[in-house]
């Protein structure tokens, strides 16, 4: 008998179905009418969905707030960068990545899960800032410009080949990538594993009691979610030839935390749907005026306020409800 | 070989300790906001370093219409304590009775900074603007140069913690918001006010962040973002003083920024932030409370 969060998870995984289902018709109308933009900004939107992803591991099942998320993001794009600089292989970026992921994770989570709350949030933020900058002046890796000509690379997907320039093509493989990510991700908090982080974010001092290790299960769940903003992060530079300090700066954590919590805290879908959501509302605010932030800032104010389960908690339930009358009947 | 050592201490050491406490006392004036919003509200106030730039742009516009300089200092505070009062009201307690307070009011106050942020620049433009230093002239203290606004931002800060501490620990308004942040059911019990109190301390500690806004306007010029120079400094400065704690905030603030100041000395200041951004580290893992308590304890 499923439980009340598997059933919700279930939910989820309708709702990422139908966003694959809108994505693959999005790549078919694009390539048909040969667009770049469309293709180009969806794949974005993708990619930093995967660093939302990450952000809602974090929130949504240890609880704890990561302000400093795209320091893996920006670790991710910069290792990435330097390695297909070298030698042009998709597995090998991806294989640098998530091996320099684990260890700066691992080191990070050392230091950020020394503490909880406030001081954890805080912590992150002060993390990604000193790193930021530090890049920021790193002449070795391009200081303030980045890094610039990051080659366009032939993905080999063992059966056949897809070039990073070929606009419907990498966003089918973003598109593939940040659902494994998302699915990977599903699978985990599925396991003992995920319900121990559950607990953690319920009442973390009970947990001991039960015989659980709490710092192994935070520091776990502290790697995992960096791999995985990292190896979103390492899609960019296939996807724009370039990688910048931006990329780590907070602006980038920060909307993370706005997409996860418009989208849905603890849905892990929410994440996908707000990133798409979010950067479409860019892209039609944006072309009206350059002030974007302000409606951002105000409906992720008004979303903090009213929606506190975000969009999904208004859509999953329906779907929730329907699922369940389908397995009585 | 002692003429070396004075030279090196006069125009070497010297002028840059005292360009570390003229930004130490920039940092203490935000951090003083911040540590009092925290201790009290436990709430972390990401807005806190738009509400500094908040100060500025009003002084920068009530100075264009030919108010004095001095009459600012006093004026920006009292408006900034209306809008301080309404933020905690109107948005702020909306969020703080839930579960996860620290987060809630932590993204709640951050949304709020992206929104000002970018009202600044829709109303005031991106381009930094820099007021008039108010007070001209230098003077000599033993040798070293020292620019006579700087010299009234050292006593002037001084005087405001001062003060600050003074209301705190020695009024019987002060009182009340200590035994609010000690024990608010308690507090409210014994008949104080507590939503006025919280509120209101809410509205003192962004009060605060705009008279630093008036006051440093001279020096770090005015412009949408720049509250984001100084938040991440004046955290470190909170977490390493002890959240809420009004004397951990000066110490941990001087402490600090001299390590700032005297380590760019030696080498390239890019790596200053993460020395002091390791101090903090090294803080949070011995002493997770800072170096001193909180507001309201012991």
């Amino acid at each position: 008998m499923a439980d009340a969060l598997t059933r919700s998870m279930r939910a989820s995984h309708v709702l990422a179905a139908v966003l694959v289902v809108a994505s693959l018709g999005f790549a078919a109308f694009g390539a048909a009418s040969g667009d770049t933009f469309y293709l180009r900004l969806g794949t974005e939107a993708l990619i930093f969905a995967g660093l939302a992803l990450s952000v809602d591991i974090l929130l949504g099942y240890t609880g704890l707030l990561s302000l400093g998320q795209a320091l893996y993001f920006g670790l991710g794009a910069y290792l990435s960068a330097l390695v297909l600089m070298v030698t042009p292989s998709f597995w090998a970026a991806m294989g640098a990545t998530a091996i320099g992921a684990v260890v700066v994770g691992t080191i990070g989570g050392f230091i950020a899960n020394r503490v909880r709350g406030v001081y954890f949030a805080l912590i992150t933020f002060g993390m990604a800032q000193v790193i930021a900058k530090v890049v920021y002046n790193t002449r070795a890796l391009g200081a303030s410009d980045g890094l610039i000509g990051v080659p366009v690379i032939d993905i080999n997907l063992g059966l056949f080949k897809i070039s990073s320039a070929s606009p419907v093509g990498f966003f089918l493989v973003v598109l593939t990538f940040i659902i494994i990510l998302y699915a990977l991700a599903a699978y985990l908090l599925d396991t003992p594993f995920g319900r121990l982080l559950i607990a953690l974010r319920a009442n973390e001092r009970r947990v001991p009691f039960l015989g659980y290790r709490t710092v192994t299960a935070r520091l776990a769940a502290y790697v995992i979610a960096a791999v995985i903003a990292a190896l979103s992060g390492a899609l960019y530079p296939m996807l724009r030839g370039f990688v910048s300090p931006e990329l780590l700066f907070f602006a980038t954590s920060g909307n993370a935390v706005i997409t996860v919590v418009t989208g849905g805290v603890g849905t892990l879908v929410g994440a996908l749907y707000g990133s798409i959501l979010l950067t479409l509302f860019k892209s039609v605010v944006g072309s009206y005026t350059e002030h974007h932030l302000i409606v951002i800032g105000l409906l992720f104010m008004g979303a903090v306020i009213f929606l506190p389960r975000g969009l999904m908690g208004i859509v999953r339930p329906v779907i929730e409800r329907r699922l369940n009358r389908g397995a009585k009947s | 070989m002692m003429t070396a050592a004075i030279e090196y201490f006069q125009f070497v050491l010297a002028p840059q300790i005292l360009i570390g406490l003229v930004l130490g006392v920039a940092v203490i004036l935000v951090a003083l906001g911040l540590t009092i919003i925290f201790g009290l509200l436990d709430v972390i106030n990401m807005s806190h370093g738009e509400f500094y730039a908040l100060g500025a742009f009003i002084a920068l516009a009530l100075a264009s219409v030919g108010l004095p300089f001095w009459l600012l200092l006093l004026l920006v505070p009292l408006i900034m304590l209306p809008v301080g009062y309404i933020v905690e009201r109107g948005l702020i307690q909306r969020v703080f009775h839930s579960g996860e307070r620290h987060v809630t009011t932590l993204l709640l106050t951050f949304g709020l900074g992206l929104v000002m942020e970018d009202a600044f620049r829709l109303v005031f433009g991106p381009n930094p603007q820099k007021p008039p230093v108010p007070i001209a002239g230098a003077i000599d203290v033993f040798g070293v140069f020292l620019p006579l606004y700087r010299l009234f931002l050292i006593l002037g800060g001084a005087a405001v913690v001062a003060l600050v501490a003074l209301v705190v620990y020695r009024t019987r308004l002060g009182a009340m918001v200590r035994a609010a942040a000690f024990d608010r059911h308690m507090a409210a019990s014994l008949g104080v006010p507590v939503q006025h109190v919280y509120a209101g301390a809410f509205a003192f500690g962004v009060a605060l962040a705009g008279l630093a806004g008036v006051m440093l306007a001279p020096i770090y010029s005015v412009f949408p973002t720049m509250g984001r120079d100084f938040i991440l400094m004046a955290f470190t400065v909170v977490i390493v003083g002890g959240m809420g704690s009004i004397a951990g905030v000066v110490v941990a603030g001087l402490l600090l920024t001299q390590v700032q100041a005297i380590s760019s000395l030696y080498i390239s200041p890019v790596w200053s932030d993460p020395i002091v951004f390791g101090i903090m580290v090294i803080m949070l893992m011995v002493r997770p409370q800072g170096l001193f308590g909180r507001l309201g304890h012991g």
